[in-house]
């Protein structure tokens, strides 16, 4: 008995030990590129002058105006969407049990999408009326497909089917809007499609860091209940938990994360999938946090963007290159986590 | 947010015109010859007046503007563009060498290279629909906007007149130091009233004459609505009976969306094709592709000619543009469509 | 729909249906050539189709060169989605198996781009088969990867791996077009499925594919029931499996790639069609599969005219009618269907 309890303990402290190192590492990592972002471009600047600048320790303008007028909003926006598309990511993955169930596969991304590009094309609007419209969007899809998927509870199975359904008639309609729109918006709106971090203005940003700072520490409240979700429906239950109610409120914020992530930056897929497994790869045992997973978001996020912007012969929109890397690692995973059963 | 820049003008829907760039004599630098000194003061488009403490000779402009401004013989240090400057039709036979490309797509300037530039002033068209300067509306990069911040930004207004545009930049030039009355400036502008008074001439002499400003594209036909094309409109002021269709779309109201079965709902006696498509065998390219192109009469009797839609800046490329209108409306026949 | 019977209703009922959506499809494709955003008197049409030459006026040349062609057209396309759906939702024992959300699509359009600019291709004509070649290259791939793993290509693997190779040829597709506008100009049209603007010269390009592949499909009934009954018993029956499926998906391939290649993404007609002639018929494929191949152009057509019509003189695409009216049968199939959770 006690040595089990004592093993029991060890285990634990050597658990969270990891998992506190890993989650620290994880966020040197986004503040390393956090800064290293802000370095590159056609001015080059050093370390120190980047954060002096933000900081406000020093007076340089040309710098200020570079560093705090254009580095710091995009590098900020790559990196709370990149927060904000991690912990939402592998909220819905760890909600639905699988893997392969993020936003940007269940449909809400692309809710989010066909809203704003209506905006743009049909109402000719723009700003916080586009933002305004992804949330809404964003968050009728994931209504939508909850009320559609709600069957004897949600089976993440049929949510994600479903998801997919509703994704492809949104992005059929997405692809009628380009087709209405003339050439030059049809380029702006495709832009929108595919999802860039230089697009968020402040007011959408505000927004976003905003939400994060609320809803992150709710999130992880509510991990509690989805660690003994994850037990599984009837374990659960017998624990008292609400398993739908609680259900439903992790969804929401995982939804309003993504909603807002793609109000500022659109629908930058594969991030919100792929954040997760990393960090759960890392923590091991410990696997399942929330902050480390939006720290591993926000590392991809930035580094997308640094390969998007300054390695590619023009400037591509973020989302091209997260699309490019993620769906081989999506396949991937597909011929891979089947035996396990994941895979379907 | 408005990216078709060159793809459709934009409606100046009640916009005072008395207000706008075009009309305005600057403060204190008409007639000098050098650069003056300052202070210098200009109305933008906007109405707003723009002040500075002496003139500005460090200058970064939008395509079509930048051409403007060097037809008056002021070189910008640098220019942006919204596609290739090899193909911009404002720029693509201008000497760029000393000018910095900050940008050739739509939305993206690089503003830190134009900082480097430490410009004085920004030449841009106001747009009056979307209360915005060319580049920096609803829309583009956030970090295109803060081009802004380097320096103020002044223009003429957009959408309804070429002529006016022309005039505007005039203006500009004039307060920026430029000899707009040298011979060698002025006779753009003598070309132009002199091109205007040969295709007042041409159109007067066909009265029953009419045009259709189209762009046939793999869908459907697209027909220019007058309204929104300020060249259009100037060609109308110059007597030339450019129709306006009946029913343009009501969510996008450049263009009138014609099905390929509908090809034939307008007989003009000369179409102005898109100049942004148009090439010299398109017409009988689109016969041989689309079995109702010409069952409009004056496709099948080639009566076609380039369209300068929606970029033009300058008497000089205004007055070129204009012969060659001037030569297909001698040679039409206008009884074609009838 | 895992079946354990297959009680297929009296070849005395299921035939004279034959001939009732054979007499309905006729119907539907005379007012496909009478209806338009034109409008030409009936009497006009008539006489068009009659004389069956073009007297010059623009009403014959509007009905024998446009509407003829693009009904054809219509038809042809619309019998190989249906078919291609039945078919693959057979061989994959899928009910959600649709071409375009197999990612034929992306596919097509990654390969267009491509052709547009690395190759400095240009015209509708050439790109029909580039269409061919990317849609077939991510079929193959897509299936490829939902069948690697024991249980095989499961409803959610291949959905998954369809939109997984979606969203990376998108990619690719999207990073190109945009630094090259031309490319986007040409690709725009491919983003959602239309009749309009592509007819005669497409007609008879892809023709001989989907007739050939309409034949060949036909001699899958037998062998998808086996497939049905689940892979062992078809195996006990003397099937070669593994033959069949290849077969079967080369067979789709050539349909979904020729009429993706011909009016671009059309989707849904090969996902609904194939659960309303399973509705009318039973789950016997060898019934199914002609009532897929008359339901689907008359579900084609329909949305075709209407879309001609509800906007004159303009016209709306066939694909957005469809994909408006299919994706809530989409979603119906999957939130009401008797699926296996396999």
């Amino acid at each position: 008995m006690t040595t089990t309890a004592v093993a029991l303990r060890a285990t634990r402290r050597s658990r969270s030990l990891r998992s506190v190192t890993v989650t620290a590492a994880l966020a040197a990592a986004a503040f390393a590129l956090f800064v290293f972002t802000m370095m590159a471009g056609s001015m080059r600047l050093t370390a120190g002058e980047v954060i002096g600048s933000v900081l406000y320790l020093r007076d340089d303008p040309s710098v200020d105006f570079v560093v705090r007028g254009l580095r710091l909003p995009t590098a900020a926006t790559a990196c709370a969407v990149g927060l904000a598309l991690g912990a939402s990511g592998t909220i819905f993955q760890q909600l639905l049990r699988n893997p392969l169930a993020s936003p940007d596969f269940v449909g809400i991304t692309w809710g989010a999408s066909l809203a704003a590009v209506t905006g743009i094309v049909v109402l000719q609007v723009g700003g916080l009326a586009v933002s305004g419209l992804a949330l809404g969007g964003a968050l009728l899809a994931a209504i939508l497909m909850y009320l559609l998927a709600w069957r004897d509870g949600v089976s993440g199975y049929r949510f994600i089917l479903i998801g997919i359904g509703v994704a492809v008639f949104f992005e059929g309609l997405i692809g009628y809007m380009l087709t209405r729109a003339h050439l030059f918006e049809a380029r702006q709106a495709m832009h929108w499609m595919t999802g860039s971090v230089g697009q968020a203005n402040g007011d959408e940003l505000r927004l976003l860091v905003l939400a994060l700072i609320v809803l992150l520490p709710l999130a992880m409240l509510l991990q509690r209940q989805l660690r003994a979700l994850e037990l599984g429906d009837d374990a659960a239950r017998a624990l008292g938990t609400r398993t739908e109610a609680s259900r439903a409120a992790l969804l929401a914020v995982a939804v309003t994360l993504v909603a807002l992530a793609v109000a500022a930056a659109g629908p930058i897929v594969f991030v919100a999938l792929v954040a997760g497994p990393i960090a759960n790869r890392l923590l091991g045992p410990a696997g399942g946090g929330i902050p480390a997973a939006a720290l591993a978001g926000a590392v991809l996020m930035l580094t997308a963007d640094l390969v998007a912007v300054h390695l590619m012969p023009t400037p591509l929109p973020t989302g091209v290159v997260t699309g490019a890397v993620g769906a081989p690692y999506l396949l991937w995973l597909l011929a891979t986590t089947n035996r396990q059963g994941a895979g379907g | 947010m408005r990216a078709w820049r060159t793809a459709v003008a934009v409606s100046v829907l009640s916009v005072a015109l008395a207000g706008c760039g075009s009309g305005d004599t600057p403060g204190t630098s008409s007639g000098q010859s050098a650069a003056p000194a300052g202070p210098w003061t200009f109305t933008d488009g906007s109405g707003q007046v723009v002040k500075a403490d002496k003139t500005p000779t460090r200058i970064i402009a939008h395509a079509g503007e930048a051409a403007a401004l060097m037809s008056f013989g002021i070189k910008p240090v640098g220019i942006y563009a919204d596609e290739s400057v090899k193909t911009d039709p404002n720029l693509k036979n201008l000497d760029l060498t000393g000018i910095e490309i900050l940008g050739e797509e739509w939305g993206k300037i690089d503003v830190e290279k134009a900082a480097s530039l430490r410009p004085d002033l920004i030449v841009a068209d106001w747009w009056p629909a979307e209360k915005a300067h060319s580049g920096l509306e609803e829309g583009v990069d956030e970090k295109s906007k803060k081009l802004a911040e380097l320096a103020p930004v002044a223009g003429a207004t957009q959408g309804k007149s070429i002529l006016e545009l022309a005039n505007g930049y005039e203006t500009l030039a004039k307060s920026l130091g430029a000899k707009v009355d040298d011979p060698k400036f002025a006779a753009n502008k003598t070309r132009f009233d002199a091109s205007v008074a040969t295709f007042k001439q041409a159109v007067a002499a066909k009265p029953g004459l009419t045009v259709l400003a189209m762009s046939p594209a793999d869908d459907k036909i697209y027909v220019a609505n007058p309204e929104y094309a300020p060249e259009l409109l100037d060609l109308q002021s110059f007597g030339l009976k450019v129709m306006n269709p009946d029913s343009p779309d009501k969510a996008f109201p450049y263009w009138e969306n014609l099905s390929w079965e509908n090809s034939d709902k307008y007989q003009p006696d000369l179409i102005l094709w898109d100049g942004r498509a148009f090439k010299p065998d398109s017409n009988a390219e689109w016969g041989k592709k689309q079995p109702t192109w010409f069952k409009i009469k004056a496709a099948k009797e080639n009566a076609v000619v380039a369209w300068p839609a929606y970029w033009m800046h300058t008497y000089g490329d205004f007055a070129t543009e204009l012969d060659k209108l001037t030569t297909a409306v001698k040679s039409a026949n206008e009884n074609i469509g009838s | 729909m895992t079946v354990t019977t297959i009680a297929p209703r009296r070849a005395a009922a299921l035939v004279p249906g034959l001939a009732v959506l054979g007499a309905v499809l006729a119907v539907v494709a005379f007012l496909s050539v009478t209806q338009g955003s034109r409008d030409i008197g009936l009497s006009e049409v008539l006489r068009a189709l009659g004389g069956l030459g073009d007297d010059g006026s623009t009403n014959s040349t509007v009905t024998l060169e446009l509407r003829v062609p693009r009904t054809l057209l219509g038809i042809l396309v619309g019998a190989a989605l249906g078919v291609a759906g039945a078919v693959l939702q057979g061989v994959t024992r899928n009910p959600l198996a649709d071409a375009g959300i197999m990612g034929v699509n992306s596919g097509a359009a990654v390969f267009v781009v491509f052709a547009i600019t690395v190759l400095g291709v240009r015209g509708a004509g050439v790109y029909v088969w580039f269409a061919f070649a990317g849609a077939i290259a991510a079929l193959v791939l897509v299936y490829a990867v939902a069948s690697l793993g024991r249980e095989g290509a499961t409803p959610i693997k291949l959905a998954l791996a369809g939109a997984a190779v979606t969203a990376g040829l998108g990619s690719m597709t999207t990073g190109i077009v945009m630094t090259n506008v031309d490319a986007l100009n040409e690709l725009r049209f491919w983003q959602v499925g239309s009749l309009a603007g592509r007819y005669a010269p497409i007609l008879t390009g892809v023709a001989p594919f989907l007739i050939a592949g309409l034949v060949a499909s036909l001699a899958f009934g037998r062998s998808l029931n086996g497939l049905a009954l689940g892979e062992d018993v078809a195996r006990g029956l003397g099937q070669r499996v593994g033959l069949t499926r290849a077969a079967a998906f080369g067979v789709v391939a050539v349909l979904a790639g020729a009429s993706t290649a011909a009016c671009g993404p059309i989707v849904f007609v090969g996902l609904v069609v194939p659960h309303v002639a399973r509705f009318l018929c039973g789950p016997d494929y060898r019934w199914i599969l002609p009532y897929s191949m008359l339901l689907a152009p008359i579900v084609l057509l329909v949305a075709d005219v209407v879309g001609r019509l509800v906007v004159t003189p303009d016209e709306l695409q066939v694909g957005v009618v469809l994909g408006l009216l299919g994706a809530p049968v989409f979603v119906g199939i999957v939130r009401f269907g008797r699926m296996s959770e396999a």
